[in-house]
């Protein structure tokens, strides 16, 4: 049973991570991502690079629907935004990665202000609808402005260099990508610290007290337009990089919803949910084909299975959300609040 | 020593995490070891068993496992067992890509089935950068025929802009002059072969009547059957779907008397898809790369195969499935033969050798291979008494 962890000041109180466990935890973690790719093969690489930018969108996604309560369906317009940034400036002025990808976010994010302004009239259903014009709009421009986009054939990539290291293989791209993306979630962890993140959060729980208290509505909910769409515009460049062939097709509206059932299955208004529902939504379809390929079923076991694992995959998704709504964060609070108190019980 | 509970957890965790990966991959080259002898020849497919497009891949499936059962039986490619490694894709690029890398890392993988345009694009450099793999697929884009970008790739048949071209061929031939309409659906697919279209009838003396283009997935095409009547083409080619809303666009046209003869390329020309749009449109067109698996016209050993490992009718995309098998392990047998190491530079060149090769009837005419795609098809029509889809012409190849 964990005893002991009183908190003797506020900046303690906001930490992070609160205890020495916690911190051996994040050490451990940190020692598995740096070991990771010299044991991993090319398709585990390749999942966990995946797995690193739909957390960033993910993440992004979650700042604006789980911390300030307004539900976009335009995530993957954003992403576009952001793809289509780093392909063009990485195809005609072959500008340095980090630069392309900062461009990509913030096209993204002036693109997520203006696609915010409805926000101060509708709210729910209302928003997610506004908010699919923004992929409508995004397709029709990559579909059209064909002497920029390359129309409906769209544009191939090529591959991006740091240091002169050309980023041509998913072992390369990790070291870039993930640290990216932690750093995309450290970012997003301590902006729940500052007064901006805690007035989202005000705004969630409820706009009109949260006006009351002297927040400017208008101010902070393009501010979280504009994060969200950021992290959305990076985590689309990164796939560009990835990728490295992107089509007006490669951002549907089905990747916007995947990222909302990954913000809520992981958890509205918490980090780890957007980790977890990330990972979640990426992994599970690749574990179940796993494990039904590990099943003595012979040849034409993919043939019968295929549509069993879908189903398997929508009704977990189902399920969790009828037992545990808060999504798998809660399923990991429950757990870790076991060991807390372990002998006794919850 | 004692070690607290919560301690041994955590020791455990952390040991466990450092060594699964390692252990996975260590299971996962054992298991190719012992799944994949060095001498066989591994073919890959990212495979759309699930999703919009499960369709055909499950045709598609068929068809090479069906052609490889009957190569493995007969010996192989040059003594080597061909052994197919496929993995459900769901018609999704991320998982297409996750499978090819799952397959590759697995298997020493030097033939493999792609499933979509996009997915043809995104692992493009990767094939390059692996040098090992010659690849087909589903897509019949025109970007995918260029041989200097996809140099490991080809296609399966003529690629969009030849099927129309196919098409137009065909009208210009039964009426010069024919005023031509294309409708077609606003997405990559669709848009395809538009400028091909503008290019092609310009140069074979026919009209354009209009161009429609519907939104993707659209059902009410009310304003677009009134243009399309203003228009009043002889011909109109559908282009960038699979059925709907080709149905209602042809129910609503006949409603209103209009007497164009309505076509569509090679998704839309199966027999059961073209059978399901309803008696108004019997007398439908449309281009086929393929024979279809009723054709019993010539000499066809590989058709009569079929029927007599399958008595049922299969797809369209099964016999996509069985030329794309035959193509690939063709180009697989003529580099061996040729003692050169397979690889996808050689397996290409091999491929571009091929010259008269005769399918066994899939396609009604020997083949010659140039580029990346096989410009042949043949216009075919719908015959609602039979429910067949019956030759409207002869073979139509482009090169010639």
């Amino acid at each position: 049973m964990r005893i002991g962890s009183a908190k003797q000041s506020y900046a303690a109180d906001a930490a992070l991570f609160d205890s020495r466990t916690q911190w051996a935890w994040v050490g451990v973690l940190v020692a598995s991502l740096l070991a990771f790719p010299f044991v991993a093969n090319e398709y585990w690489l390749y999942l966990a690079c995946l797995v690193a930018i739909n957390i960033a969108s993910t993440t992004g996604l979650n700042l604006l629907t789980g911390y300030t309560g307004l539900v976009s369906l335009g995530q993957s317009a954003f992403m576009g935004l952001g793809a289509y940034t780093v392909a063009i400036l990485q195809i005609r002025y072959g500008t340095p990665m980090l630069l392309n990808l900062l461009a990509g976010g913030v096209v993204a994010m002036l693109a997520g202000v203006v696609v915010g302004v409805p926000s101060l009239r509708v709210k729910g259903l209302y928003l997610a609808i506004a908010t699919i014009a923004a992929g409508v709009i995004a397709h029709f421009v990559f579909s059209h402005f064909a002497d920029l986009t390359g129309g409906s054939a769209g544009l191939s990539v090529p591959p991006a260099q740091v240091l002169g290291v050309v980023l041509d293989s998913s072992f390369k791209l990790y070291w870039v990508i993930v640290p990216i993306t932690v750093l995309l979630l450290i970012g997003a962890a301590n902006l729940f610290r500052t007064r901006i993140g805690r007035a989202f959060i005000a705004i969630r729980d409820r706009d009109i007290s949260a006006e009351v208290l002297g927040i400017p509505l208008l101010r902070y909910k393009l501010l979280s337009f504009a994060i969200s769409s950021f992290y959305a515009g990076v985590a689309g460049g990164l796939f560009a990089y990835f990728f490295r062939a992107i089509t007006p097709e490669s951002f549907p509206l089905i990747m916007s919803i995947f990222f909302l059932a990954a913000v809520i299955v992981g958890g509205m208004g918490t980090m780890l949910g957007s980790v977890l529902g990330a990972v979640f939504m990426t992994l599970v379809p690749e574990v179940l084909k796993l494990i039904v390929g590990w099943l003595p079923l012979g040849e034409s076991a993919m043939l019968v299975l295929s549509p069993v694992r879908t189903i398997v995959f929508g009704l977990m998704i189902v399920l969790f959300l009828i037992f545990e709504p808060h999504g798998l964060a809660e399923v990991w609070r429950r757990i870790r609040r076991l060991f807390h108190l372990w002998p006794f019980r919850t | 020593m004692t070690m607290k509970k919560r301690t041994f957890m955590a020791a455990t965790a952390a040991t466990l995490a450092s060594l699964s990966s390692p252990l996975l991959a260590q299971a996962q080259k054992k298991a190719a070891a012992k799944g994949a002898p060095a001498e066989d020849i591994v073919f890959g497919a990212s495979m759309p068993m699930t999703g919009v497009f499960a369709f055909a891949g499950i045709a598609i499936d068929a068809g090479i496992k069906d052609y490889l059962s009957i190569l493995n039986e007969s010996g192989g490619v040059e003594g080597r067992k061909v052994k197919y490694v496929p993995e459900d894709t769901a018609y999704k690029v991320d998982q297409s890509m996750a499978a090819f890398k799952k397959i590759t890392s697995q298997n020493k993988v030097n033939l493999y089935y792609a499933d979509s345009t996009g997915f043809c694009k995104a692992v493009n450099p990767e094939l390059e950068r692996h040098g090992g793999i010659l690849m087909t697929g589903a897509s019949f884009a025109k970007e995918i025929s260029n041989a200097q970008k996809y140099p490991h790739q080809f296609m399966v048949g003529p690629d969009y802009s030849e099927m129309v071209a196919i098409l137009l061929q065909y009208i210009a031939k039964t009426k010069p002059g024919a005023k031509v309409a294309l409708v077609y659906s606003d997405t990559e697919f669709g848009r395809d072969p538009v400028e091909a279209f503008r290019a092609d009838t310009q140069k074979l003396g026919l009209k354009i009547a209009t161009e429609i283009v519907t939104p993707p997935g659209s059902v009410d095409v009310s304003a677009e059957v009134i243009k399309l009547r203003r228009a009043d083409p002889d011909y109109a080619i559908f282009h960038g779907y699979i059925s709907a809303p080709i149905p209602e666009f042809i129910n609503q046209a006949r409603g209103v008397g209009m007497k164009t003869q309505f076509m569509g390329t090679f998704w839309t020309m199966d027999n059961s898809t073209v059978m399901r749009m309803g008696p108004n449109a019997d007398g439908f067109m449309g281009v086929m790369p393929y024979r279809y698996y009723y054709d019993t016209e010539g000499k066809s050993p590989m058709l009569e195969k079929i029927r007599k490992m399958r008595p049922e009718y299969q797809a369209t995309g099964y016999m996509q499935g069985f030329l794309a098998a035959m193509l690939l392990t063709e180009a697989a047998r003529r580099t061996l033969a040729a003692g050169n190491e397979l690889n996808g530079k050689n397996m290409k060149i091999a491929l571009s050798s091929i010259r008269n090769f005769d399918t066994g009837g899939i396609i009604g005419v020997p083949l010659s291979i140039k580029g990346n795609s096989i410009p042949i098809g043949r216009v075919y029509k719908a015959d609602f008494k039979q429910q067949k889809m019956v030759p409207a012409s002869d073979w139509i190849n482009l090169t010639q």
